[in-house]
């Protein structure tokens, strides 16, 4: 090889690098755009969620559904970041290579989250049908003695079920179903027949606070260089899941949740991560005045139900017929308030339940299309 | 109560009439220009109507008295039932028809109370209160009798009697990595005739038919006593606790997905087993048992059987559900695809059953959700269709098969392709759209005995293109051996097998006959090419180089005996330890070994006659004997042994 060939060769090297580098730095623009567009919408659709209406408030139903529509949201652009026109060889490579299966990892228990919550939602079902009977106990005028014992009977039950212990479904207070085979210990107030413990969805062992404390464990933000190329999204979307796994967890009944933690580390400096961190705390700090309660969840219409109902009982509690009159408007004020939920739950459980289905969905196929990827970027590169 | 409905009326009648007359009197002291003595006349009646009025009302008091009597009594015979420990339906038929009858009553006398709000009297509200009350006691003791009696008459059931035949298909786990698996793993020739029979229902009675009425009788006077709602919640809850105790009897784990996706493939192949049978007993039996107990107790009230019934069975179907997503979604590994297979035309011939059970808008997403599963569950089955073919055509080896015998992975992919017939319908209807070329011949497409269309169905395709991946995929594997002999003995056990296994079973339909003659043609030249390779040139040295002389001179005799002593020697130590596993098989290359060599050896020994014999190490029978031990697998020399004398 002589010395000109060389250096043409060389020369050629170069500029053929430097042509690549335009290229690389044009997608690396792009890419890096399409992150802060991403963090962008994050950002501005959890500070959406962070001021709700007064028909929405936070953890109410409808809150919850635009929750979902906000992971799904953000899920879908996640991957078309992630995924679109992506060289799968890119993400079999560190740090993607850890994070990736990481991501999925958090992904499968997700699943399972997902799972018992829709069984929880069932339980809200349940409650509902329960205030149900109440309701068109003490809708009636004038309300007598059989009205009022109906009712409590009903609102008995209810509470029963919204201090199921989530442990194993079955309430720890109540004298559980032994008097119905037994039956008829003289008890007047005995809890009613409809009492329904529940079994729950998922394993045995399976402990709804663990299974978000394992989605915690090691989850980190990405520093250094790390922190503007893609793994940064992939740390956005990690997030995003655990705080919408959690808040349903700390809404809606489910499998074990003593131990919940209630907080999972987000550096502040973030900016998208602002409203997010906002919602967790004040998330948090509810989930901690009610936790040694014992307690249906922090859903909103449940926290109201069953204020509502308790009154209600201490209602029943003390009626003599005819019934003081100003107390009789006070119940109906309560009554008018379940009402008012019960309509609200009818509305919303099933749609909700089909919401979480949904999430649900998409977190496999989202899973499966990541895998995919992987599969094909651990393929021989030839 | 004849007494009640004879003293309402009376009370009743008298009260409209003096009502409708003093409204009219009233209506009448309206008009304007009446004359002052007509004015006069119709205030005195109005106060007359009042006083009549009043007086109705003290008498009215006594006219509720048979009222109060009756209340009274009735009040008596469900109080008793208060104090007592026993349940009323324990205690006989008299007790219950009685207690049911009294709680009728409370109920017509709230009726009758009711429709005289017209006017208002303080006795009829106090009467009416004390009768709701009795009534709320009576309907919260008659819950109580529900559940009692629900619980107290759960059915259970070995559901083995159900769906048996199925269930018990394919015994034997594969398990089996490529590398491990023995021949005939699988004698079963599998009973999948008997599905046919399952098809019918076996519905059941969940709750022993005498109770029926009885639970209906409960279900009637909480529902005309506007109790229906309490009825439903202490039905669901009671049914959904035992639908819960079967599924409990069906030992399948409740697993969450982590679960499922880490589970070892023994155990998440029993798991799969196990979900495929759970789902026939449930959605044939004890869903379809549920919905009719449902529509026989709760069919008069409404939507309220529809509603129950999804309430009962939501919890157990999600846990069936999540268990197929969970392996839908989880790693597509070949020896899954028969499990899959399995879960995928269990749940295709259930689909009907669901939409039939949950036909109302309410069931909506117990549809959808069990669609999308057969959908995934479908995925699942083309997915790990294609990595058992690829896993077909790049399992690698990295040293020669010992002994030249039948592969592991051909042991492997024949026995297991041996399944797929029971499976081809399902396989030709998820392969096609990979296969669009042969698509439009085959829609309509029976997998009968027709030769020509069984051979052309996607799954025929599909099943020759594996299997000539697999024959790639040897003849790779032959290259391994050095001495090219082996690598033809190799080949022919291998495609041997191939063929006998497709003999041997309904494969033959899918490989054809032209498969079949290609294949034999095969493994025969493989069969040739060993006998070339081996034998011709130890044959050669038999040879007559001179065919005009009649004897070789001493020297050479000598001379070629030795070698072919040596080389028959070397032959016989290296090829008994070869392998053909298959008795016939080897039975005729020994023959036609035998045939060649001993042939070339007798003429050749009978052409120099003269010559020396100890010169000659090996007789023809020793030839001839030895030949028998090659391919046994077991290597042996002739060296060592005491030459051998003719006698």
């Amino acid at each position: 090889m002589n010395a000109n060939e060389y250096q043409g060769s060389f020369l050629g090297r170069i500029s053929i690098r430097r042509n690549q580098v335009v290229v690389m730095d044009a997608i690396h623009e792009q890419e890096l755009e399409d992150i802060e567009l991403f963090q962008k919408h994050v950002s501005d659709r959890f500070s959406e969620l962070s001021s709700p209406s007064d028909d929405d408030a936070i953890l109410s139903i409808s809150w919850l559904r635009k929750l979902l529509d906000v992971f799904l949201c953000c899920e879908a652009e996640f991957e078309a970041i992630l995924l679109m026109d992506r060289d799968p060889y890119q993400l079999s490579k560190p740090p993607f290579d850890r994070l990736i299966p990481e991501l999925l990892d958090r992904a499968v228990k997700a699943l399972d989250i997902c799972n018992a919550v829709t069984n929880g939602v069932e339980s809200v079902r349940h409650c509902q049908k329960l205030a149900e009977i109440a309701i068109s106990a003490l809708d009636q005028k004038p309300i007598g003695d059989g009205e009022v014992k109906r009712a409590k009977r009903a609102l008995i039950t209810l509470m029963a079920a919204i201090n199921l212990d989530d442990k194993d479904g079955t309430n720890a207070k109540s004298t559980e179903r032994s008097w119905s085979f037994g039956r008829r210990s003289g008890n007047k107030d005995r809890v009613a027949g409809q009492f329904r413990s529940l079994s729950w969805q998922v394993a045995k062992n399976w402990s709804a606070a663990k299974q978000i404390q394992s989605t915690i464990y090691n989850l980190v933000a990405p520093r250094g260089a790390e922190a503007s190329g893609l793994p940064s999204p992939i740390y956005t979307m990690n997030v995003i899941m655990i705080f919408v796994m959690w808040a349903l967890v700390a809404a809606i009944p489910c499998q074990e949740r003593t131990g919940l933690p209630t907080h999972f580390p987000v550096p502040k400096q973030l900016n998208w991560a602002h409203s997010l961190i906002g919602l967790q705390e004040k998330i948090a700090d509810e989930w901690k005045k009610k936790e040694k309660k014992g307690m249906a969840g922090l859903l909103d219409e449940m926290q109201r139900m069953e204020k509502s109902a308790q009154s209600l009982i201490d209602f029943t509690d003390s009626f003599q017929f005819p019934g003081d009159a100003e107390k009789l408007q006070e119940a109906a004020g309560h009554v008018a308030e379940l009402t008012e939920i019960c309509r609200i739950m009818e509305q919303g459980l099933t749609p909700l339940q089909m919401h979480i289905r949904e999430v649900f969905h998409r977190i496999v196929r989202s899973r499966t299309e990541f895998l995919d990827v992987l599969e094909k970027g651990s393929l021989p590169v030839i | 109560m004849d007494e009640c409905q004879s003293a309402i009326p009376t009370v009743d009648g008298e009260l409209h009439v003096v009502a409708a007359a003093h409204h009219i009197v009233k209506a009448l002291g309206t008009t304007k220009n009446l004359s002052d003595d007509l004015r006069k006349i119709l205030i005195n009646l109005d106060a007359h109507l009042s006083t009549m009025t009043s007086n109705i009302d003290s008498k009215g008091g006594k006219g509720f008295f048979g009222v109060e009597e009756q209340l009274k009594r009735v009040e008596r015979k469900i109080m008793i039932w208060e104090a007592e420990q026993m349940m009323i339906w324990d205690s006989g038929p008299k007790d219950t028809s009685d207690y049911l009858e009294a709680v009728d009553e409370v109920q017509t006398l709230i009726d009758g109370l009711q429709s005289l709000s017209v006017y208002e009297n303080r006795k009829r509200k106090e009467l009416l209160r004390r009768a709701s009350s009795l009534l709320q006691m009576a309907m919260s003791r008659l819950e109580d009798e529900l559940i009692h009696m629900l619980a107290k008459h759960r059915q259970q059931f070995e559901p083995s009697k159900y769906v048996s035949c199925r269930s018990t298909r394919w015994n034997v786990v594969y398990n089996e990595s490529f590398d491990s698996l023995e021949d005939e793993p699988a004698k079963e020739t599998s009973s999948r005739n008997c599905t046919s029979n399952e098809s019918s229902e076996y519905i059941v009675d969940l709750v022993p038919a005498h109770v029926i009425p009885d639970i209906k009788s409960i279900a009637k006077v909480m529902f005309t006593s506007d109790y229906g709602q309490e009825f439903c919640e202490a039905f669901i809850g009671e049914r959904k606790e035992a639908l819960e105790q079967y599924f409990a009897v069906l030992k399948m784990g409740k697993l969450s997905i982590g679960d499922v996706l880490q589970m070892e493939w023994t155990s998440l192949s029993s798991e799969m087993n196990k979900w495929t049978r759970s789902m026939k007993i449930m959605f044939r039996v004890y869903l379809a048992s549920e919905k009719r107990l449902c529509d026989q107790i709760l069919g008069e009230f409404g939507s309220c059987n529809l509603f129950c019934f999804l309430e009962i069975s939501k919890a157990t179907l999600l846990c069936l559900l999540n268990f197929g997503e969970a392996v839908a979604m989880g790693p597509h590994q070949p020896e899954k695809l028969l499990r899959l297979l399995d879960m995928y035309e269990t749940l295709s011939d259930l689909v009907p059953d669901i939409d039939a059970l949950f036909s109302e808008e309410a069931g909506s997403f117990v549809r959808t959700e069990f669609h999308g599963l057969l959908e995934r569950l479908a995925d699942s089955v083309k997915a790990s269709f294609n990595t058992f073919r690829v896993s077909v055509s790049s399992n690698k080896s990295v040293y020669p098969f010992p002994g030249g015998g039948v592969h592991p992975l051909s042991k492997y992919v024949m026995n297991y392709i041996r399944m797929f017939p029971e499976y081809c319908n399902t396989l030709n209807l998820l392969l096609e759209d990979r296969h669009s070329d042969a698509a439009n011949l085959v829609t309509e497409l029976q997998c009968g005995r027709n030769a020509s269309l069984s051979t052309s169905c996607p799954m025929a395709c599909h099943l020759r293109s594996i299997t000539s991946s697999l024959e790639s995929n040897l003849h790779k594997k032959s290259k391994l051996y050095k001495d090219e002999a082996l690598q033809h003995i190799f080949l022919m056990n291998n495609i041997h097998y191939m063929v006998q296994k497709v003999k041997d079973s309904e494969l033959r339909h899918f490989f054809g006959d032209e498969w079949m003659r290609k294949h034999n043609a095969k493994f025969q030249q493989h069969e040739m090419n060993y006998e070339r390779s081996t034998w011709s040139s130890v044959i050669s040295l038999l040879k007559d180089d001179n065919p005009g002389s009649s004897s070789l001179s001493k020297s050479t005799f000598k001379e070629r005996c030795k070698a072919f002593g040596i080389a028959f020697e070397e032959v016989y130590k290296t090829q008994t330890s070869w392998c053909i596993p298959n008795p016939q098989l080897r039975e005729d290359l020994q023959i036609s070994t035998s045939l060649k060599v001993v042939h070339a050896y007798r003429t050749f020994l009978g052409r120099n006659p003269a010559h020396d014999e100890k010169c000659v190490k090996h007789t023809v029978e020793d030839v001839e004997k030895s030949l028998l031990d090659l391919f046994e697998g077991s290597p042996r020399s002739l060296r060592n042994s005491p030459r051998r004398v003719k006698p």
